[in-house]
C-alpha cells in the first residue's frame, strides 16, 4: 500500500484539486472490516487499461500483502524473499497462471487483463493465500485495521462505490456517488459478514 | 427293606441328591446369567468397538480424500471445466483410495461430475445435509444408504486455495470392514436397513444363516437406540444388539452384532459338567460311607436282635461279646446283664411256680410234669410207675385247735420225713392243703405197697413241735402204670380215688380198684343233676316207724329221703346226701324234707293218727341261723305241734363247729322242738359235751344192734351201758338196725325206749305207710308188738 500510494499520487498529479472518497467499511455488528477493497467505478465511461505494475511478494510464507487491489492490465510481479521456493498458482477464472518453484524474481510478471478476484496459493504452502482484485478502475483502496479506506484524486463525476472483502459471499449493493472537485466525502458502508 | 442301613443310606442320598441339585441349579443359574450379561457386555463393547472402526475408517478417509482433493493436477483438472476431464480424474483418483462412488460439487449443491454414468449430473447432491455440514466444518463423513448399499461418504472442499467446489467420495461397509470388527471382538457383523430392497445389506454370517437373520428381523422392526434381542439361527440361539447409525441420510441402517449363546454358554457347560461329575463322584463315596457306617451300627444290632432271639425262646446261655466302647458296646453290656438277671429271675419263677413255698417239696404242677415224664419213659422200659396220694387224717382239727403255724410246722416236718423215707429218684411233693403225693419206680406192685407201709411207718413217731406231742396218721391212695391208667392225669385221679376210698374205709392205704372210676363219674353225674332233683319232683320220703319197746305201739316215724333218678333208680340217702353237702344243696334239701315230713304228719295227726315224725339234720344245717324261724313258721302253718317233730343229729355234726351248733340246738330247744343224737358210740364226743347238749333221745348206733345175740358179746355191754347211761342223763334211748326177734328182746329186756328196723319194718313210701299204721292199729299192734319177721333188708 505505501508503495501504490506515492505511485498514484504520481498517477493523479495533473488532477489538482481532485476529490477524496472516506469509506468506512463496517460489518452488522459495527465492527472495522480489514483488507477490504472499495472502489469506485465510474459511471457511463470506459477508463483504458492502465499500463501499471505493482508487486505481490512472498515473506516468511505468506503473501504480502493479503489483498492486492489492481487497474485491469496491471503487470504484478511475484517476487520470493524467502530463501525457499515456492510455487505460486491461480485457478481463478479471472486469471489462472502458473509459476513453478522458483527461487528470486520471475523474469516475467504476470498481468491481469480480466476485472475479477484471483485467488493465489503457493502448491507446497497450503496456509499461503492471497487475492488479487482486479477491478475496472483506477480509484480504489483497501482498508485499514480500523476499516477505514481512503480514495483519493478521485476526479468530480458520478461514480458507484463498490466493496469487495475476502470471504465476501454475496457483493453488497454499489453506493452511487456524485462527486464535485475537490469534494471531501466519508462514507459508511455496512456488509454482511 | 426297611432296615437301618437302607433308611441311613435313603437320607445320605436324599440329603446329597437335594444339595447337589441345589448347588447344579444355582451354578446353571449363575452361569446362565453371567453368560448372558457377558454376552450383553460383548455386544455393547462389540458396538463400541464397531463405532470406533467407523469412526476411525471415517477419519483417515477423509483424511485421504482430503489429500486427493489438494492434488494439484486434479484440482486442475477440475478447473478445466472440462467434464469429461473432471469425470476421468473423479474415476482416477477414487480408485486411488479404493472409493465406491465419488461426486463433484458445486458450492451451490449441484452435482458437477460423478463416477456413475453421469446420472445425477445436474441434479442437487442426493445428500444435503452432508453439504451443509461440511460447509460448517470444512467437511463431513456420513453414513448413507445408497444404491441399496451401506456407505460412508466423505465431502471435503477442494482448495485452490479457497473452496471452489466439493468433492464426495463413497465408502461401501462391507465384508471387509465387518471382518475386522469380528476379528476384534469375535462377534458377527451384519448391516440391516429394514428399508432397503435387501434389508440385510452385508453380513459376516453364512448364507443360511443370513436368511434367517433376515426373516427374524423384518419382525422386530427399526429400533432408535440400542437394544438386544434374542433369535434362532440355524437352531442356535443367538444375542442380536441392534445399533442404530446415526446416518447422513436419516435412512435407518442399523449395525447387527450377533453372539451364539450356544458358544457362549460351552465353557459353563463344561464348568456344569465337571461340577455334575464331582458331585456323582461325592454321592457315590457317601453311598459307600454311610453303608459301611450303617453296617457298622447295625451288624452289632443285629447280633443283638439274634441274641434277643435266643432269650425270647428262653435260651439264656450264650453271652455276647462285644468289645466296642461306644454306645452300642454299652448296649450289648446293659443287654447281657439283663440277660442274666431275666435268667435269675425266671430261674426263680420257675423254681416258686413248680414248688411249694412252704415245704419246699414240689407242687402238684411240677408233680404232675415229673408223672407224665416218667410214664413217657416207662412206656420205652415197660417198667411201672407207681404212685401214692396220702390225706393228713384229722388235719383240720389240729390246724383249728393248736393254731395255723403249729400246722404249718406239722407240714414241714412230714415233708422232710416222707422225703427221708424215700429214695433219692422218687418224688415227693405236697399238692395242696394236707394233702402228699409220692411218685417211684417200680418194677411190681408189691414196692408199692411197701412203699406205702413205709410211709405208714414213718408217720408212726409223734411229733413233737413246740413242746406239743401229736400223732398224725394219713390215708393213702395207690395207683400204679400201667396197671390202672394210662396217662398221668388219670392215673393222680385214679390214686386219689383209692385214697378217698381207704380214708372212707378206715384203712392206712387202699390200692386202685379197677371201676372204681366209673362210681365216681355217677356221683359227679348225680351232683350235677341234684340241682333239679327238687324242682322235677323226683325227691320222695319214705316213713320208718319207730316202736315203743313197753307198749309195742309205733309212736315215732323217721322220714327218710328217696331219689327217684330217672336213670340210676330209687337212689338212698348215703349215696347223695355227702354229695349234697358238698355241693351246698343240703340246706335245700333239709326243708324240701322237713316241710314234706311236717305236712304229711299233720295230715296224719288231724286223721287221729298220733305220731312225732323225726328229720334228720345235716351237719350243715346246724350253720343255717334261719333253720329255726322256718322250721316254727312251718310248724304254725301246719298246726303241729313242735312236740310231734324230731330232729337227729350225728355227734359229728355237732363237733364241726359245737359252739354255734349248740346255739341253734338250744334255740330250736326252745321253741319245744325234740332232739335226738344219731349214730351214738361211732363219734369220739366225749360224755361232758353230751351232756351240754340238750337232746331229748339217744339213737344207738345200729352197727352195735345188728349183731345183737343173747350171749354175751361187747356189744351187749355196749348197748346195755349207752341205754343206762342214756336213762340216767334223762334222755329216752333208741335202738335201730333192729332185725330180728333176738335183738328184739334183748333190748325189750335191757330196757331201751324206743326200737326200730326192718324187724319191725322197712322205709315204705307215705301212703304204705299210712296204710302199714291203720293195720298195726287193728291188728292189736298197740298191745304189745309181737311183729312177724319180714324180709330183712
Amino acid at each position: 500500500m505505501t508503495r501504490t500510494l506515492p505511485l498514484l499520487l504520481l498517477l493523479l498529479g495533473p488532477l489538482a484539486r481532485a476529490a477524496t472518497v472516506n469509506v468506512t467499511v463496517r460489518d452488522a455488528r459495527g465492527g472495522a472490516v480489514n483488507d477490504a477493497v472499495v472502489y469506485a467505478v465510474p459511471e457511463g465511461r470506459e477508463l483504458p487499461l492502465a499500463k501499471k505494475s505493482a508487486i505481490m511478494d512472498q515473506k516468511n510464507r505468506m503473501f504480502v500483502p493479503h489483498v492486492l487491489p489492481v487497474q485491469t492490465g496491471t503487470s504484478v510481479r511475484f517476487p520470493n524473499s524467502d530463501d525457499i521456493r515456492h510455487q505460486v498458482y491461480s485457478f481463478s477464472s479471472a486469471k489462472q497462471f502458473q509459476i513453478p518453484l522458483y527461487k528470486g524474481t520471475p523474469a516475467n510478471p504476470v498481468v491481469f487483463d480480466r476485472a475479477g478476484v484471483v485467488s493465489l496459493g503457493c502448491s507446497i504452502h497450503d496456509r499461503m493465500t492471497a487475492y488479487v482484485v482486479v477491478v475496472d478502475t483506477p480509484y480504489f483502496a483497501t482498508t485499514d485495521r480500523k476499516g477505514r479506506g481512503a480514495i483519493s484524486s478521485v476526479g468530480a463525476g458520478k461514480y458507484s462505490l463498490r466493496v469487495w472483502y475476502p470471504d465476501m459471499t454475496t457483493e453488497p449493493a454499489p453506493v452511487p456517488l456524485t462527486l464535485a472537485a475537490s469534494d471531501n466525502q466519508e462514507l459508511v458502508v455496512t456488509v454482511r459478514k | 427293606m426297611r432296615s437301618f442301613q437302607a433308611k441311613l443310606v435313603y437320607l445320605t442320598v436324599a440329603v446329597l441328591v437335594l444339595l447337589l441339585a441345589a448347588i447344579l441349579i444355582a451354578v446353571h443359574v449363575a452361569g446362565d446369567r453371567t453368560m448372558r450379561r457377558s454376552i450383553d457386555d460383548e455386544l455393547h463393547v462389540g458396538s463400541r468397538v464397531l463405532d470406533q472402526t467407523l469412526t476411525l475408517r471415517g477419519r483417515q478417509l477423509s483424511i485421504a480424500v482430503r489429500a486427493l482433493a489438494s492434488d494439484f493436477a486434479f484440482r486442475e483438472a477440475v478447473a478445466s471445466a472440462d467434464r469429461g476431464t473432471i469425470v476421468s480424474a473423479l474415476n482416477n483418483h477414487a480408485d486411488r483410495v479404493h472409493a465406491d462412488a465419488a461426486f463433484l460439487i458445486s458450492l451451490d449443491g449441484t452435482v458437477l461430475a460423478g463416477t456413475l454414468g453421469g446420472q445425477y449430473f445436474g441434479r442437487p447432491f442426493p445428500v444435503p445435509s452432508l453439504l451443509s455440514e461440511a460447509a460448517k466444518h470444512g467437511e463431513s463423513t456420513a453414513f448413507v444408504s445408497f444404491e441399496g448399499r451401506p456407505y460412508q461418504f466423505v465431502i471435503v472442499p477442494i482448495l485452490a486455495p479457497r473452496p471452489i467446489d466439493w468433492v464426495c467420495m463413497g465408502f461401501p461397509i462391507d465384508d471387509r470392514v465387518l471382518n475386522e470388527v469380528r476379528s476384534l471382538t469375535l462377534l458377527d457383523a451384519s448391516v440391516w436397513n429394514p428399508a432397503a430392497e435387501n434389508p440385510l445389506m452385508v453380513s459376516t454370517l453364512r448364507q443360511q444363516q443370513r436368511t434367517e437373520l433376515a426373516s427374524q428381523m423384518q419382525q422386530l422392526g427399526p429400533r432408535r437406540s440400542d437394544a438386544t434381542a434374542t433369535i434362532q439361527l440355524d437352531n442356535d440361539p443367538f444375542q442380536v444388539l441392534l445399533h442404530p447409525l446415526v446416518t447422513g441420510d436419516g435412512s435407518h441402517i442399523q449395525m447387527l452384532l450377533q453372539r451364539s449363546i450356544e458358544e457362549a454358554r460351552r465353557p459353563y457347560r463344561k464348568l456344569e459338567l465337571q461340577i455334575f461329575a464331582l458331585s456323582l463322584l461325592a454321592l457315590i463315596g457317601a453311598v459307600i460311607a454311610a453303608i459301611f457306617f450303617a453296617r457298622g451300627v447295625s451288624s452289632p444290632l443285629h447280633r443283638l436282635a439274634a441274641e434277643a432271639q435266643q432269650i425270647e425262646k428262653g435260651d439264656y446261655s450264650s453271652g455276647l461279646e462285644f468289645r466296642q466302647k461306644d454306645e452300642i458296646g454299652k448296649l450289648a453290656g446293659a443287654f447281657d446283664k439283663m440277660r442274666k438277671a431275666i435268667a435269675e429271675r425266671e430261674e426263680q419263677i420257675w423254681v416258686q411256680a413248680t414248688h411249694d413255698s412252704l415245704t419246699g417239696l414240689p407242687n402238684r404242677t411240677l408233680f404232675f410234669d415229673r408223672v407224665a415224664y416218667s410214664i413217657v419213659g416207662a412206656k420205652r422200659n415197660s417198667s411201672l410207675v407207681g404212685m401214692i396220694m396220702m390225706d393228713l387224717d384229722r388235719f383240720k382239727e389240729i390246724n383249728d385247735t393248736l393254731g395255723h403255724h403249729f400246722g404249718d410246722q406239722l407240714l414241714i416236718e412230714i415233708g422232710r420225713r416222707l422225703r427221708q423215707t424215700l429214695r433219692e429218684a422218687d418224688t415227693v411233693a405236697r399238692l395242696g392243703g394236707d394233702e402228699f403225693a409220692v411218685m417211684f419206680l417200680a418194677d411190681d406192685e408189691s414196692r408199692a405197697i411197701d412203699v406205702a407201709q413205709r410211709i405208714g411207718a414213718a408217720l408212726v413217731t409223734p411229733f413233737l413241735l413246740g413242746g406239743v406231742s401229736i400223732e398224725v396218721a394219713g390215708s393213702m391212695g395207690i395207683a400204679l402204670f400201667p396197671s390202672h391208667a394210662e396217662d398221668a392225669a388219670t392215673l393222680m385221679k385214679r390214686a386219689d380215688i383209692a385214697m378217698y376210698d381207704a380214708k372212707k374205709n378206715h384203712l392206712q392205704y387202699a390200692i386202685y380198684e379197677p371201676g372204681r372210676d366209673e362210681h365216681s363219674l355217677r356221683r359227679l353225674a348225680i351232683l350235677s343233676e341234684l340241682r333239679h332233683a327238687i324242682a322235677r319232683d323226683e325227691l320222695d320220703l319214705h316213713y320208718q316207724p319207730k316202736i315203743d319197746v313197753r307198749t309195742g305201739k309205733a309212736v315215732h316215724a323217721e322220714a327218710l329221703v328217696r331219689w327217684k333218678h330217672p336213670v340210676h333208680g330209687h337212689l338212698k340217702p348215703d349215696e347223695f346226701i355227702p354229695l349234697a353237702e358238698q355241693s351246698g344243696n343240703i340246706s335245700m334239701i333239709t326243708k324240701w324234707v322237713l316241710r314234706k315230713a311236717i305236712t304229711h304228719c299233720g295230715e296224719w295227726n288231724a286223721s287221729g293218727v298220733e305220731l312225732t315224725v323225726a328229720v334228720n339234720l345235716s351237719a350243715l344245717d346246724l350253720f343255717d341261723a334261719e333253720l329255726p324261724t322256718y322250721i316254727s313258721g312251718l310248724l304254725s302253718e301246719v298246726g303241729l305241734p313242735p312236740s310231734k317233730l324230731v330232729l337227729e343229729i350225728t355227734e359229728s355234726a355237732v363237733m364241726k363247729d359245737p359252739i354255734y351248733a349248740l346255739r341253734i340246738l338250744r334255740d330250736l330247744k326252745h321253741r319245744g322242738v325234740k332232739l335226738a343224737i344219731d349214730d351214738y358210740g361211732t363219734g369220739y364226743s366225749s360224755l361232758a359235751h353230751l351232756k351240754r347238749l340238750p337232746v331229748d333221745e339217744l339213737k344207738i348206733d345200729k352197727s352195735f344192734v345188728l349183731n345183737l345175740r343173747n350171749a354175751a358179746t361187747d356189744d351187749i355191754v355196749i348197748v346195755r351201758s349207752t341205754i343206762e347211761l342214756g336213762h340216767n342223763m334223762g334222755l329216752r334211748v333208741i335202738a335201730e338196725g333192729v332185725e330180728n326177734d333176738e335183738a328184739w328182746q334183748i333190748l325189750k329186756r335191757l330196757g331201751c325206749d324206743m326200737a326200730q328196723g326192718y324187724f319191725i319194718s322197712k322205709p315204705l313210701p307215705a301212703p304204705e305207710f299210712r296204710a302199714w299204721m291203720a293195720e298195726a292199729q287193728s291188728s292189736g299192734v298197740g298191745q304189745a308188738f309181737q311183729p312177724a319177721p319180714r324180709a330183712a333188708g
